[in-house]
Parts: C-alpha cells; structure tokens; sequence
C-alpha cells in the first residue's frame, strides 16, 4: 500500500519551473528522505504533497485521498522548514493551539503535551515565550506541534537543521520508534550522515527526481562507497 | 465550520495579546493621548481671543423712552461688561474702519460693533415698536472654531445683560442660541472622544492585524495553520473576533479613563456603543488581512499607514463634519468605512440616539465586515 502516489507533478511559478513531470512513490512504514541541493524543489514538493499549493499539473494521492481534501488532514502531521511557531505565545499556549485545530480533546492535549515535552526536552520550559527561546529549542517545539495529533504520516521539513548531535540522535530513536507504530515519515536533508539513516532515499536536481532507492542500492548501483559520492556521480551523469 | 476551531484562533490571538503589555498600553495610552492633545487644542474652549469692539452706542436717549425704567440705561455696555475676559481679549477702537484693519492684518479675529442707536432700538423693540438690536460682527472666519467661540461668548454674555436687566423674556437682541442636543457646556472633548475611541478601534486594528499576517506569512505558521484541518474562514473568524474582544476592552477603558480624567459626557446606549466598536473592529480586521498580502515585511506593511491614516483623519469627520470638506471630494467620504462609524458613535454618545436613527450606519458597518471577512477568507483558501 502506497502512503503517497505523486503522478507527474509539474509546478511552474510563473516561468519558473519548480517541479518537472515529478513521479513518486511512497511506501507505508518507510522513512523517505528527500535529497537535492537548495532550490532543487523539495520544499515544493512536500507543500504540493501536503495541500499546502495546487501542482499545475498532475495526480497526487495521499493516504488514498486528495491532500486538498481537509478532512483527511489530522491524519498528516508537517513541519515547515521555518519555525512556524507562534513567538508572541508560551510553549504551552502552541501546543494547545495546534492540539484544539487537530480537534483533540483538552485532556488529550495535555496528555500528549506531556510525552512531547519529555522528549525534546522542554518541561521546563512550557511556560516560556517562544521568543525567549533559543534556535534549537525552538526547533524541538516546531517537531512537538507536529506531532501532537499522532499521524499516520509525516512530513518534516529540514527537520535537524541547528539541532546539536546528542539531540540528533534523539530525534532519529523517535522516528525509528514511530516507524515501528507504523508511522511513514518522509524528510528533506541536506546531511549525508542523516539520508543514510533512512529507509529509502529520493533525490533530486533542478525540480526532477533523478534517483529512488534504499542507501544500499543506490550505493551499488553506482559503485561508490558513500552516499556523497552517489549523488555527486548521478549529478554527473545528469549533466552529460 | 468548526467553532472549536474558530475558538483556538481567538484565544491563541487575546493569549499573545496577554503577553505583549506594550502593545496592550499602547492600544490603550495611544487614544487617551490624543484625546488629551487634540481634545484641548482643537476644542471649542479657546482662550484670549483678540477681539476688538467699537462702541457707538450712545446709551437710552430718554426724550424717546419716557418711561423706561432705567433712565442710565445702556445696553451694549452691560454686554461688554458681561464678556468673560478669558475668552475673549477685548480691545477698544472708536473708528470702525481702524477696527477692520486690525482683522485684515491678523491682529484681531472679529470687531464687535454697536450702533449708535443700539440701546433704543432694543428699547423700541420691548416697548412694542418694530426694532430690534443688532450686534454687528466682522469675522475672520478661517478658524470656524474660534468663530463658534466668539458667538457663544457674545451670545452669552448678551443673554447674562438681559438677565440682570430683568429683561430676559422679551429680549429682541439679534443673537439667539438654540441648543437642540448638547447644551451650553458641551465641550469640544465631548463631541471629539467618540471620534478618537472609533479612530483608535480602526487604527489599532488595521495595523495590528497587517502585522500580525505579514509574520504569519513570513513565519510559516499560515502555512502550517493552512495544513491542518482548519478552514481559512475559521481563521478569519477566529481572528475576528479576538480583535473585536480586544476593541471593547480598549473602548471600556478608554471611556472610563475619558469619564474620569476628562469629565466626558455619554448620554447614549453604551450597549449600542459597544456593538459599533465591535463592527468597526471586525471590518478593518478583514481589511488587514487583505492588505497583507500586498506587504512582504513589516516595513512594507507600515508603508500602509498613510493610505489608511489620511483619509480617515480628514474624510471620515473625525475633526470636521463631513459637510465642510471641499465638495469634490465629498464623494470620497462614502467610502470610507470610519465615517459611519464615527457618525454613529457622535450620534449615540453625544446625541444619545437609538437605533432607529443609527440604523442605516451599523448597516454599513456590518456589510463592510461580512464583506472583508469573507473576502479574506477567500484570499486565504486561494492556493498557490
């Protein structure tokens, strides 16, 4: 079964054009990282695959519906690239304010709140204005808020940019966890070490994907010993 | 729509709010401030006023008036003698035509003239002949309120002449004042405070909201608002209202502060009151959200201000009524939602109206929001 089925998804900005005849898929269970230098359309991408934009051509289906659809949207969970926190509010107050839009019961809130808290870190901190908080716990809180509805899929955004290494490796035992309840997370990276931690691997160039497979196979296919070299060897062949 | 979702916006809204004190005193300091400078220095209570009078009025001639009882009788003094020296600074010419160049060259507002038949015509006029007194007034009239202050100042002070003549009930002086709403010490402030608190409710509320969707926006949290499953008319609601919460608070503690620091009077519905706030408020929230689209930053979005402040300032009638702007851009008047706001809030607080002459304003009032929320709302649901 398909978490997401991309049919060839064309994006232009007026002349610009963001994403070329873009074909993906998703399994259910996997952790998905999305590759490709700055600007190559993986932001895009995922704001298309989330219902944020409309491709302007093209087929997407999400968890077997139309990503446009809001009813099947607490199903999803996403973390933009920015913070998108509210800074004028407490820690406490954003969690509670994307809980009530999920339609969560108050209880259930704050029992989640709770657990979420724990793991990034941030009980002491619920209380604190967002602004008063540093880049990296802000960052925490960001994953917090989309993950505070449970979903069954997850888009993340750049998830552990400024997020210090001891921290890193918390947040990979967490989505690994989540992956065994069955979650299917998919996620942009920039870092190496980070895409060989997941399950399969998308990457892309110039708003095309040019490569799909697990790290190991994509690692054999092109004969290199790391994951840097296969994309710059594919980069290669791209611009022959 | 999901009202659970519309009452997440509002309170994440008035919880930022909470936070933010400044922002909180500003709404409220702001408006108190302008009351305060632009209530006094464009109120109708001048002071020294340079008048100068010329006095040709010989006093009762008494070969004509027998039997008037006062045979020292002189009207126009007991005038002059009631003038309240604080408002007006009076100055005495015997030639008129020195008198009236004293106004062309700037150094008087008005000469006050008596004739020399004042008193007896006055005392023609009560002993059943057909005259009656005229007090001559040359104006410099290019400040209409210091034009409405010397009217009243002379109008009473012929009124108090009358008064300790015993001649109040039949007196044909040619200055009446008649008082249909106010009364004789309705002050500038009063008529003016209305019009600020509805200029602040607007002010407050445009720009805020510019503000707070151009960070939404360069934030990402609209876009993270926009992935969950609540509807773009939620949010609109839900800021809505959180805004119009806001501007009833603002208007309580502004009202309460102009009661007791500036003695305001309010003799209207405080209720109906309160409801035109709340319209001024939602409308120009809406009107925020639309303007925000068109400001990346925050500096972007103060270059607003102007296009909003201006023709509010001058058009709405918040200093003068709407029927003394120029007559071409009279018409500009009635696009301008603050108009009818102010209008109604002078109408109910001053005037004490009811809904039955406000009606035709909350009308507008209220199509005007239904109009920009529903239109934020569509601008928010349009999708890249």
């Amino acid at each position: 079964m398909d978490a997401i089925r991309a049919e060839r998804i064309t994006k232009k900005f007026g002349d610009f054009v963001a994403l070329n005849n873009v074909e993906f898929r998703m399994k259910k269970g996997e952790i998905l990282g999305l590759l490709g230098p700055n600007g190559a359309g993986k932001t895009t991408l995922v704001k298309i695959l989330n219902g944020i934009m409309k491709p302007t051509s093209g087929r997407v289906s999400v968890l077997g519906c139309d990503p446009l659809e809001r009813k099947m949207r607490h199903r999803i969970g996403y973390m933009p690239q920015e913070t998108a926190l509210y800074l004028d509010n407490t820690v406490h107050e954003n969690i509670m304010f994307f809980g009530e839009l999920y339609g969560l019961s108050k209880d259930k809130i704050l029992k989640r709140e709770k657990e979420l808290l724990a793991f990034t870190n941030l009980e002491k901190w619920r209380n604190v204005i967002v602004a008063n908080l540093s880049g990296g716990m802000r960052h925490r809180l960001s994953l917090a808020c989309a993950l505070v509805h449970e979903p069954e899929l997850l888009f993340l955004d750049e998830p552990t940019v400024g997020v210090d290494p001891e921290l890193r490796t918390a947040f990979w035992e967490y989505f690994y966890r989540m992956q065994k309840d069955g979650v299917s997370i998919l996620l942009t990276t920039h870092y190496m070490e980070e895409a060989a931690k997941c399950t399969m691997l998308a990457l892309m160039r110039s708003g095309k994907i040019i490569a799909q497979g697990t790290p190991a196979d994509l690692m054999a296919k092109t004969s290199a010993t790391t994951l840097e070299d296969v994309f710059l060897k594919i980069g290669k062949v791209m611009e022959r | 729509m999901r009202a659970s979702h519309v009452i997440a916006f509002t309170k994440r809204t008035l919880h930022q709010f909470r936070h933010d004190r400044r922002t909180l005193a500003f709404i409220i300091v702001v408006p108190l401030l302008m009351i305060l400078i632009f209530g006094y220095t464009f109120s109708g209570e001048v002071r020294h006023v340079n008048v100068v009078v010329v006095c040709e009025d010989t006093g009762l001639n008494t070969t004509l008036f027998p039997y008037f009882p006062d045979k020292n009788f002189n009207l126009s003094r007991s005038i002059l003698e009631q003038i309240d020296t604080e408002v007006l600074a009076v100055t005495y010419y015997s030639e008129l035509s020195t008198a009236e160049r004293a106004v062309e060259e700037g150094n008087a507002w008005a000469v006050i003239y008596f004739n020399q038949n004042f008193t007896n015509e006055f005392a023609g006029g009560i002993s059943g002949k057909n005259t009656s007194a005229n007090i001559k007034l040359i104006l410099d009239g290019s400040n209409p309120t210091i034009t409405a202050a010397i009217m009243k100042e002379i109008g009473e002070a012929a009124g108090r002449a009358l008064e300790s003549a015993k001649m109040k009930s039949q007196s044909p002086v040619s200055i009446t004042q008649d008082y249909i709403y106010g009364s004789a010490d309705t002050r500038f402030i009063d008529y003016f405070a209305p019009g600020v608190m509805s200029f602040a409710v607007m002010m407050v509320t445009t720009m805020l909201t510019i503000i707070l969707f151009v960070n939404e926006r360069r934030n990402g949290t609209l876009h993270r608002v926009l992935a969950t499953p609540a509807h773009p008319v939620e949010v609109v609601l839900g800021y809505a209202i959180a805004f119009g919460i806001i501007c009833i608070c603002q208007s309580i503690v502004i009202l309460a502060a102009g009661i007791l620091i500036f003695g305001i009077k309010v003799v209207g519905n405080l209720f109906l009151a309160f409801l035109v706030f709340f319209l001024i408020g939602t409308g120009h929230q809406g009107l925020g959200i639309l303007l925000s689209a068109g400001a990346k930053n925050e500096l972007q979005a103060i270059q607003f201000i102007p296009f909003i402040i201006f023709p509010s300032v001058l058009l709405a009638g918040l200093f003068w009524p709407v029927e003394s702007i120029p007559a071409i851009l009279q018409p500009l008047a009635y696009f301008i939602p603050l108009r009818y706001g102010i209008d109604a809030e002078r109408g109910i607080m001053v005037r004490g109206w009811g809904l039955e002459h406000v009606w035709m304003q909350i009308c507008v009032l209220a199509i005007f929001a239904v109009a920009t929320i529903a239109g934020s709302s569509m601008l928010l649901n349009k999708k890249e």
